[in-house]
């Protein structure tokens, strides 16, 4: 062996030892973690980078940004006060069959994106729930299940086609007396991707949000892999049924768990079909995994209430979307593409056939 | 093979071995694994206590939250939420964690009980 290689091979093996420390003489990474209490939920936010100053400004402008938008979006504040004055949503449903109402940008956006999904979805979706969804009362004081005649006139109420929405005039306009919007599936991850954006512009490049199980994450974890995200076990509060490798993306799960009542030995939850005006029946959970969580939180609702086979199929034709589902009969369904970038846990007590 | 050779695959060996050691260190073994678990209480955001886990037998204490207050058990390794003032009592209902990553919120209260140590996950969707 002559010396220049001996002298090559010296040069190669330093440069592999500086590489291979580099991230433990560089890594200066803080972490700072938040927890805040909004949106009827506990709203947490997780990011890294080197200067902490920076990392306050980004996650106060984040939260900042989440209650107002949750300000705008608020359908059940109490008339006559400041919140009913300050939201958009409220003040839309206030003037129902009466007249338009100007709204800002982001309720805007909003309301396109759930007028177009409920044409898309076929109704299986429908932001002008909210009759029903007050009828039924899941957040407030007295859940209950309501007489077949009640439901039948709220029903009646529902329909996005009669959302007027004139985005020259920045206006919104509910046709007919009696209809309400809610934004209970959309104002959450709208929100969240909002949230998102401002630690963004702060340069934060490592960042999870967790809005009551509503995750986005930015980049990578603190060990520089993808972040790995856990799907609840619908049905054991400490258990996951598949882990997800994410990396600048979202996961959002709309389920029959969270909010609901027993009546008469049957329970009831509070995702409701809006072409029947009773809770959704098909599925235990529906996850959608795709980069807006805006877009994440409309479709889970969306797969949540179709029926599994309608809500994969529809799923597999879009693109950068992936679905998974755990239907009422105990299956673990999910679209093919996530194949190799979800493991399913051994011994769930679920069907899993790899996918199908 | 000459001296110079022995000398190298040595050395190249060596090096072999403590990359695959820091390789290790660095993917596999959170750096938080050599932290203890610790249950962290917090009301609107401000930590109200800090309890080392696991703990020697049970203990209850009460935490004052923006309903009024809540009672929290420990049982060992365990923590769970045992009464709350608000109508719901989902916090209640979820009863015991122990797991790194694992939280109970109550929203009305506003108090999160949360268990910090190595999480295998970053969080969970639900």
């Amino acid at each position: 062996m002559n010396r220049r290689s001996v002298f090559s091979l010296c040069a190669l093996v330093l440069l592999l030892i500086a590489g291979l420390l580099s991230p433990y003489i560089f890594r200066s990474d803080i972490e700072y973690q938040s927890d805040q209490f909004l949106m009827d939920t506990l709203v947490s936010i997780k990011v890294y980078g080197e200067d902490q100053d920076l990392l306050n400004a980004a996650v106060k402008g984040a939260y900042a940004e989440m209650r107002r938008i949750a300000e705008l979006a608020d359908a059940f504040a109490k008339p006559e006060t400041a919140a009913a004055q300050g939201s958009d949503v409220f003040r839309v449903s206030a003037l129902a069959g009466k007249g338009a109402v100007r709204v800002s940008n982001d309720v805007m956006a909003m309301l396109i994106s759930s007028k177009a999904y409920a044409d898309w979805s076929e109704g299986a979706f429908d932001v002008t729930v909210g009759p029903l969804m007050k009828l039924w009362d899941f957040g407030g004081s007295n859940p209950h299940l309501p007489t077949p005649d009640r439901i039948k006139a709220a029903v009646k109420l529902v329909g996005s086609k009669d959302l007027v929405l004139n985005e020259q005039h920045k206006t919104a306009m509910l046709a007919r007396e009696g209809m309400r919007i809610d934004l209970g599936a959309v104002a959450k991850g709208y929100a969240t991707e909002r949230a998102l954006q401002v630690l963004k512009s702060h340069g934060i490049k490592k960042a999870l949000i967790d809005a009551g199980g509503n995750i986005r994450v930015l980049g990578r974890n603190r060990q520089e892999l993808p972040w790995r995200i856990g799907i609840k076990d619908p049905r054991k509060s400490d258990a996951i049924i598949a882990v997800l490798q994410l990396e600048d993306a979202s996961a959002v799960t709309s389920a029959d768990y969270y909010r609901g009542f027993e009546s008469g030995g049957k329970r009831y939850h509070h995702i409701l079909d809006p072409r029947t005006g009773y809770p959704a029946g098909q599925s235990m959970s529906a996850t959608v995994v795709t980069r807006d969580a805006g877009v994440a939180d409309i479709l889970s609702t969306v797969f949540f209430v179709l029926t599994p086979d309608k809500a994969l199929e529809l799923a597999e034709k879009l693109e950068g979307v992936d679905l998974v589902l755990v239907t009422a009969d105990r299956h673990i369904r999910h679209t093919a593409s996530l194949e190799g970038k979800i493991a399913v846990q051994p011994d769930t007590g679920y069907h899993y056939d790899q996918g199908r | 093979m000459t001296k110079g050779d022995k000398i190298l695959l040595a050395a190249l060996t060596c090096l072999t071995l403590l990359s695959a050691a820091l390789l290790y260190g660095r993917f596999f073994l959170p750096k938080e694994s050599t932290r203890a678990r610790q249950a962290v209480v917090s009301v609107r955001g401000e930590v109200v206590r800090r309890i080392d886990l696991p703990s020697s037998g049970k203990s209850s204490f009460q935490v004052q939250g923006r309903v009024g207050p809540s009672m929290v058990e420990v049982d060992g390794a365990r923590v769970s939420m045992r009464e709350a003032p608000c109508a719901g009592g989902i916090c209640v209902k979820q009863g015991w964690i122990e797991h790194p990553g694992q939280s109970i919120a109550c929203v009305p209260g506003e108090i999160l009980v949360r268990i910090e140590g190595a999480a295998l996950l970053d969080a969970v969707t639900r």
